[in-house]
This record gives C-alpha cells, structure tokens and sequence, in this order.
C-alpha cells in the first residue's frame, strides 16, 4: 500500500557539529537530500513532524523543499545516546517507478508451540532487506511462529514477503529460533570458573622464555 | 571473586577519565528489553553479578538473561594503615567503565510486565539511574 506524507523542509546554510546542535536545541532535524544525480542538498526539517511521520510509519515522502516538491525515501536516521531523539536523516530522491532495495522490520506474531514445553522464543535478526517497489514498502513484515516447535529455526528464505518484493538479504539468515533455556549459572559456579586472578601476559611469555635458556 | 578477565597484557591499569556517551551498545540487540544506564561510570564486577542474579532467580528459568557490559579494568587499592609510597597498591575489584546511554542488561522471551518487573530488580543493584528499554523497530 502506497503510504505518503509531506514534510517541510528548508536548505541549511549552517552546517558543522555546533550549528547543528543549536538547530536540534530549537526543535529542528539537520538532515542531507541526495541521489539521483544531482548534488546533495543539507537540509533541516521540523523535528516534531518527522518523528510523527515515523512513529506512524511512513518512509516515502513529498518533500516540500523551499516551494519545490520532490519525493524522497527516508534511507537512514540517528538517534542520540539514549535512543529518545533524532538527530539526523538522510532522505534519498526517488522517483515513483524506481525499485529500491529497503530494510523492513520484522514484527514476530503468534506464541510458538515450543514455549509451552518449556523453550523460548530468540529474535536473531529484527529486520530483512528486500528489494521492492518504492510505492509498496511494507511498513513491516510479520512472521508467525505459532508451529515452531524446540530446537526449530526460521530462515529469511522461509519468510512470507508481500506480493512484488524479493529477498536481498541471504536466504539462510537466521529470523527466530526456539530453544530450550540453559540453567542458569549460580553465583558459586561463577566463582568457580573464573581464576583467582587474571593470568598476565607478558610474564607468561618471559617464563616460557626463561625455560627456553635453561634448556639451551 | 566474581567476572574478570581470564588473561591482561598489564596486571594494573591507570584510572583515566570517562568522557563522552555510548556511541556503541547504547541500543537492545539480542532480547527484547533492555536495562540502560543514564550515568556515565565504573561499574563493580560485584553489582553486574549482583544484578544478574537478581534477573536470573526473578525469571525462574522462564526468560533469557544477556549481561552487555563486562568488567576488564583493575581497579587498585593500599591496605588500611599503610603510610603513602611504596607503590602502587595491589589490584582490589573489577570494574566495567560505562557510560551515559549504555545497555547493561537485557532480556528476552519473556512478557513486558515481567520483564520490567526482572530489570528493576537489577536496576536496584545498579549504582546508576536507570530505564527500561524495548527493542527499537527503526528503518
């Protein structure tokens, strides 16, 4: 389903990490258009708008760049440390016939049979690259694990895509699995484990070195 | 003694300073929520097993525990009493340095609500505020 929006944005004449703090403090994104060969463009978008834009899903949007209209993917963002803000996007140009090669989330539906034998379900990748038309991103595939039993494993081949995308990322690439959770180690074995103090290197070799002499 | 490393190049290390965020581990990757710490410092060997413990007997085997952060800096210290010089003291414990945004522990298999409720515990034993994370669906 072809799922657009619009967002303002302005060419940035402050550009450097200083400017671009002073930007983020007033509410603003610093951001870069570029792609289809023409020249990148540094741009600054509100940041309100884009974080609603992606909370709801939306990758494919009409750029209203200064008056000019052009639509452009949202290929990449930043977050801050902690993950709560973003910082910066990079928007490629596109044109509506173009087929784009996009990173989907996956989104795991279902309870799997194995859990209730006493197994868990382990997430190994979150999200699959396909290769799709840039009017029919999926907003996220989902992936049902209702019939995975102990010691079963989904594959990036095995997953269902949406009807027009084909798979980019490797067939083997490891989606979900269920297994059986190892004891955990209590304090005790820890301690039992780790040595009394850490062996050193270097002392270790000039011992072997030392032995070495003695036998010459 | 609890987590250290099984092999140093040096036995001491120097204290150094601990400036800047996380820019890598700041983001729940292996399970499906995360502990991160909003405080930029050492953490003791003896609080990531302290915490561990904690999310381990909560989850009774139910869930997955990761432990992000590992312990690789000595830290050293001189006996009571003892008058300055002579060297530097004798490695006491192990610390982690950790800084603002970094994920500490996460877990997965498990719902939300135990989840949080397994992560505070371990959030107690943390000698940093703290937050509850989920994994991040992003482009």
């Amino acid at each position: 389903m072809e799922k657009t929006a619009r967002l303002e944005a302005h060419k940035r004449q402050m550009l450097g990490t200083r400017r671009a703090r002073r930007l983020r403090r007033a509410g603003l994104v610093p951001g870069i258009v570029y792609g289809h060969e023409a020249e990148p463009v540094p741009v600054t978008v509100s940041g309100y708008d884009l974080a609603v834009l992606i909370q709801h899903g939306h990758r494919l949007l009409h750029l209203q760049l200064d008056g000019e209209e052009q639509q452009v993917l949202i290929k990449d963002l930043q977050y801050d440390h902690l993950a709560r803000s973003i910082i910066h996007v990079d928007m490629v140009r596109v044109a509506l016939s173009d087929v784009v090669s996009v990173e989907v989330p996956i989104i795991i539906k279902g309870v799997a049979k194995g859990t209730h034998e006493g197994g868990i379900l382990e997430v190994h990748a979150d999200k699959i690259e396909i290769e799709c038309p840039v009017t029919a991103i999926p907003e996220a595939i989902e992936v049902w694990v209702d019939g995975l039993g102990v010691g079963d494993a989904i594959h990036a081949g095995k997953v269902q895509l949406p009807a027009g995308a084909k798979l980019v990322s490797s067939p083997e690439l490891l989606i979900v699995t269920c297994r059986m959770v190892a004891e955990a180690k209590t304090t005790e074995q820890v301690q039992m484990e780790t040595p009394a103090a850490p062996e050193v290197i270097r002392e270790a070799k000039k011992a072997e070195s030392d032995q070495q002499k003695e036998q010459d | 003694m609890a987590l250290m490393p099984k092999r140093v190049k040096y036995r001491k290390s120097q204290r150094d300073r601990l400036k800047g965020n996380a820019t890598r581990g700041n983001f729940v990757a292996f399970g499906d929520y995360g502990l991160q710490v909003l405080e930029g410092g050492w953490l003791p060997a003896r609080c990531i097993e302290a915490g561990r413990v904690a999310a381990t007997h909560y989850l009774h085997r139910e869930g997955k525990v990761y432990v992000r952060v590992f312990p690789d800096k000595s830290v050293t210290a001189k006996p009571l009493e003892t008058r300055m010089g002579k060297g530097k003291g004798d490695v006491d414990h192990w610390v982690a340095c950790v800084r603002p945004g970094q994920v500490c522990f996460e877990v997965a298999g498990v719902s939300e609500e135990v989840a949080k409720a397994a992560l505070a515990r371990v959030a107690h034993k943390m000698p940093f505020k703290c937050r509850f994370v989920r994994r991040r669906h992003t482009i």
